[in-house]
């Protein structure tokens, strides 16, 4: 044995001393922290039974914090939620939760949340009881009938959604507007029209080549937690190849083998130069197709699309290499596509490639007709709100019902709601807190949290085996004051006097009922209690759903010869898992987490090209200001090369003018100067269209980044050796 | 019992005294570990909790009046009472647990009726309100600790351990709590005395163990 110390045995050494001389600072008191004789510690007067302080509970519930539906469970200690995880049993999430998903918690504990019923009296919201609030809702809505009163709501579906139904019905409406600003209703469009099903199944994990136009399937799209399970199996041997094509970089994007910065507004083109480059290989391709889709083909070579959407030539020949060696396929569309005048177009070409590569019926399957269509999701874009703009120029409305969404903060503030509102005699907020359109409500009635309520959930994207997801609360709620939905639109509907409810006590009693009244088939022999004790441990009930088949038809489309935008630069207002389109702003784990691309918390930021900003003169840091024909906001730069030198990307979220201390009056939002173009076929909102001129303001502002460098330097992240190199250079192991 | 364990660091509080802390602990421990060398045979004969290196620190805590003066005295020394059958959730939680009031209420809805401290626990129990205690141990929310763990290393799975004597274990981090009326805090709980402690009983070492 040698005595040498050589340089790794150093290393150890020291390492150890290292840890033993931190440690010794381990004696501070940790009075620091915690003083004896402060905080209470509250005993159970009598114990129950199967609660032991300290060891936690686990419930089953459903995700409340996007439309997706995954199921979870709650860990509960000493009658407190703590943990949210995913729930094994649902086949939307399989046991997986995201980052919005674990944040539900802090939805629920928010310090911002409304207490009391509130109602307009002179200028401002003033503190009322809730018989106050309901009866004057209740003499109010006795003059309104017809159409003259509508719902105005995020995606809603399940037993809340047929209450909300009996109410507006016996009102004599049909008038129910749905606003999501992050959706997917043009290709729901396409979908209806090519394959007869507005929401196919599509199997990631089934497809050899996933070519995605701006779907941002793994953070914002449909169902990011079941994509994500999916992508991990389409990843797994034989490795999947994913190409992304959009004009700022998505977390999917990141992810992608081949990312391909197009020319906002050309999609279309890339598709059409794609099949045009299979077809040049394999003619027999466009057999069957209409001759005007044969012409659109033919019309992008290689050369003219490349020059057009600004990707390279060989990026083209690679994505149609791979798509014609490797089947099935799935090529899927998403925000930046959907989002133009011609919006409608541009998916057709995209879904166009399904057809030719026979991915109908492969990779997309159809969903099948859901057993109880009173209780699937009533979904929406951004085409309702601009009719709710029309109807309130109209003077058509005199009570709207607002659940869940906030346009005055999701939609341009071009369309001019917040003025148009007033015109509204009854504005009614079911809310758990005061955000831009609760402000202008002329009663707040407080909601519970997700973690308190009742209910059931229809997603509008069902994966494979479809479910109705429970929602049950977690815990007793924080707040004496606030009440559930199902509860308050029970106490509505009896007031009204509409048959048929004055038998249930609450909504648990009519959910009681409802699962009572399922058919047997579903119950599998179990008696009422059981099957509802099932349902509730469970947190899910599958129904089948019928067969179903898909179409492969093309549709009549065209696009223009060139259709990038003609303006200097494109403003793109991107979304991501997190904030989402600024409904989580309020909370401060998904304000805290860096944005996946940039890094960027607590703050707005607008991504540019390197080139561009040399054009412009700035660099990452520095404030500029971004004007529309509609209005302008400041933000700072932030410098990257994954996103197209003619687009400008601002994400979605920030800009609250309200909404508690964690959102209110931080960064900016970009929907608020959005031009009001819209897609040609559909009427949705053109999002991803508009042109805006941009100007430095000021230079180096604060901005917090995390993470020093764009890129891993070439490093690997694991550093490893070969077997040889490391007998050379080590010896014997 | 482990008296003689107890070293000038116990004259140490953190008290205006945080520069010794500070610079005299490791020295301190060092000196410590030869105690624990030299005493241990005495120790662990007259320890009734074999297989066992006492933890060592001490911390001079503050008086903490609680809603009741509760004598643990009383019980856990005078009348024997296992620490356990009133602090029932140590064995199977992280938390020992404050006893749920019924169970005060299962004996002296009998016992001592007429002393004034059980009129006032009477009282709340009538009220349907437990008493406020406050808490006099704590750590940091970072820090997860767990009892059930260590009853299991030092009582239950202890070979040659009595489960009568589980008080000289809860002693370790609590003090001679029987000598006391209202608990104090006798022990440090901090970072060092901990660590010291898994050291000497090869407690597990990973900083994820306690910090998750
Ligand atoms: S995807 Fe939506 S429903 Fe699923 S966990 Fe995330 S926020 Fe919840």
């Amino acid at each position: 044995m040698s005595n040498k110390v050589n340089r790794r045995d150093f290393l150890k050494i020291m390492g150890w001393g290292g840890v033993g001389a931190t440690l010794a600072g381990c004696d501070m008191p940790t009075t620091v922290t915690l003083e004896e004789g402060k905080e209470e510690v509250t005993s159970y007067m009598i114990p129950e039974e199967y609660v032991i302080p300290g060891v936690g509970v686990y419930y089953a519930s459903t995700c409340q914090q996007c439309p997706a539906g995954c199921g979870l469970h709650g860990r509960v200690r000493e009658g407190r939620v703590l943990k949210l995880e995913g729930n094994p049993e649902s086949p939307i999430n399989r046991g997986r939760l995201c980052q919005m998903g674990q944040a539900g918690v802090q939805a629920h504990y928010n310090p911002d949340r409304i207490t009391r019923p509130m109602m307009r009296k002179g200028s401002g919201l003033t503190t009322v009881s809730w018989d106050e609030a309901l009866t004057h809702i209740q003499s109010k809505m006795e003059g309104v009938s017809g159409d003259r009163f509508a719902w105005f709501t995020d995606t809603v579906s399940g037993h809340q959604a047929v209450l909300m139904d009996a109410y507006r019905e016996a009102v004599g409406s049909s008038r129910h507007y749905v606003h999501e600003i992050i959706n997917n209703s043009v290709s729901r469009q396409v979908n209806q029209d090519m394959l007869g099903d507005p929401q196919p199944r599509l199997r990631f994990d089934k497809a050899r080549v996933v070519l995605s136009f701006g779907a941002d399937f793994l953070g914002t799209w449909q169902s990011p937690v079941h994509n994500a399970v999916e992508y991990a199996a389409f990843r797994e041997a034989p490795r999947g190849v994913l190409v992304q094509v959009e004009p700022k970089m998505t977390l999917t994007g990141a992810n992608a083998d081949l990312w391909v910065a197009v020319r906002p507004g050309t999609e279309g083109v890339f598709a059409l130069a794609v099949a045009n480059a299979l077809s040049a290989k394999n003619p027999a391709m466009l057999d069957g197709l209409p001759d005007k889709a044969k012409q659109l083909v033919r019309r992008y070579d290689i050369k003219k699309a490349s020059r057009i959407t600004g990707a390279a030539g060989e990026h083209i020949v690679k994505t149609a290499g791979w798509l014609a060696e490797r089947s099935p396929s799935l090529v899927v569309a998403g925000a930046s596509a959907e989002g133009h005048g011609h919006g409608y177009d541009t998916v057709a070409a995209i879904m166009l490639l399904n057809v030719i590569l026979g991915n109908i019926g492969e990779t997309i399957e159809a969903s099948g007709a859901f057993p109880f269509p009173q209780l699937v999701a009533r979904t929406g874009g951004t085409r309702d709100v601009m009719d709710f703009a029309k109807a309130l120029d109209n003077k058509e409305l005199d009570a709207v019902f607002f659940r869940g969404a906030n346009p005055v903060f999701t939609a341009p503030e071009s369309l001019g709601l917040r003025d148009k509102l007033g015109k509204v005699g009854l504005k009614v907020a079911f809310s758990q807190f005061e955000d831009e359109t609760t402000r202008l409500a002329d009663v707040v009635l407080p909601m519970y949290s997700a973690m308190e309520d009742w209910g059931t959930h229809v997603a509008a994207y069902q994966a494979g085996q479809a479910v109705i997801g429970i929602q049950q609360p977690l815990m007793q709620p924080l707040y004496e004051q606030t009440r559930g939905f199902g509860d308050v639109m029970l106490s509505l509907l009896k007031m009204r006097k509409v048959p048929g409810y004055d038998g249930y006590a609450d909504y648990y009693a009519y959910l009681r009922d409802a699962f009572s009244a399922l058919p047997d088939s579903l119950k599998n022999g179990a008696s009422n209690d059981e099957f509802w004790a099932s349902a509730l441990q469970r947190g899910v009930l599958e129904v089948a759903t019928g067969g179903g088949s898909l179409t492969a038809k093309v549709v009549d489309f065209d696009l223009p010869e060139n259709p990038a935008s003609e303006g200097a630069y494109t403003l793109v207002p991107s979304a991501r898992l997190g904030l989402w389109d600024g409904r989580h702003a309020n909370i401060p784990w998904l304000q805290e987490a860096p944005d996946q691309i940039s890094k960027v918390v607590w703050d707005s930021w607008a991504e540019m090209h390197p080139r561009t900003a040399r054009k412009l003169g700035v660099k990452t840091g520095d404030a500029i200001k971004i004007t529309s024909a509609n209005g302008s906001i400041e933000a700072n730069v932030y410098v990257y090369k994954g996103i197209h030198p003619d687009a400008i990307a601002v994400p979605m979220g920030q800009g609250h003018e309200t909404y508690g201390r964690f959102a209110k009056g931080r960064g900016v939002n970009p929907v608020k100067i959005l031009a009001l173009n819209t897609d040609g076929k559909t009427g949705e909102l053109a999002h991803h269209s508009t042109q805006v001129q941009v100007s430095k303001t000021r230079v180096r502002d604060s901005m917090v980044i995390f993470g020093g460098s764009e890129t891993q330097l070439g490093r690997k992240i694991v550093a490893t050796v070969t077997a040889d190199v490391y007998e050379r250079t080590e010896g014997e192991a | 019992m482990f008296n003689t364990l107890q070293l000038p660091s116990g004259h140490i509080t953190h008290r205006g005294a945080r520069f010794v802390n500070r610079f005299l602990t490791p020295s301190l421990f060092w000196l410590a570990v030869i105690a624990l060398v030299l005493g241990s045979g005495a120790a662990r004969a007259e320890s009734g909790v074999p297989n066992a290196v006492p933890p060592v620190g001490t911390h001079k805590g503050d008086d903490v009046p609680q809603p009741i003066e509760f004598p643990h005295n009383t019980h856990a020394d005078v009348n024997q009472i296992n620490c356990m059958y009133c602090h029932t959730y140590a064995r199977r939680s992280k938390v020992a647990g404050i006893p749920p009031t019924s169970k005060c209420m299962g004996c002296h809805s009998v016992i001592a009726t007429d002393k004034p401290r059980i009129k006032k626990l009477t009282e709340y129990w009538e009220n349907k309100e437990p008493p406020p205690w406050r808490k006099v141990h704590d750590v940091p929310d970072y820090v997860h600790f767990t009892h059930e763990k260590h009853l299991k290393r030092f009582v239950f799975d202890n070979e040659g351990m009595q489960v009568e004597n589980v008080a000289e274990v809860c002693a370790f981090c609590h003090g001679e709590v029987k000598k006391m009326t209202v608990a104090h805090k006798v022990k440090p709980l901090n970072m060092g005395f901990c660590r010291r402690c898994h050291e000497a009983n090869e407690g597990p070492f990973d900083c994820w163990k306690c910090h998750k």
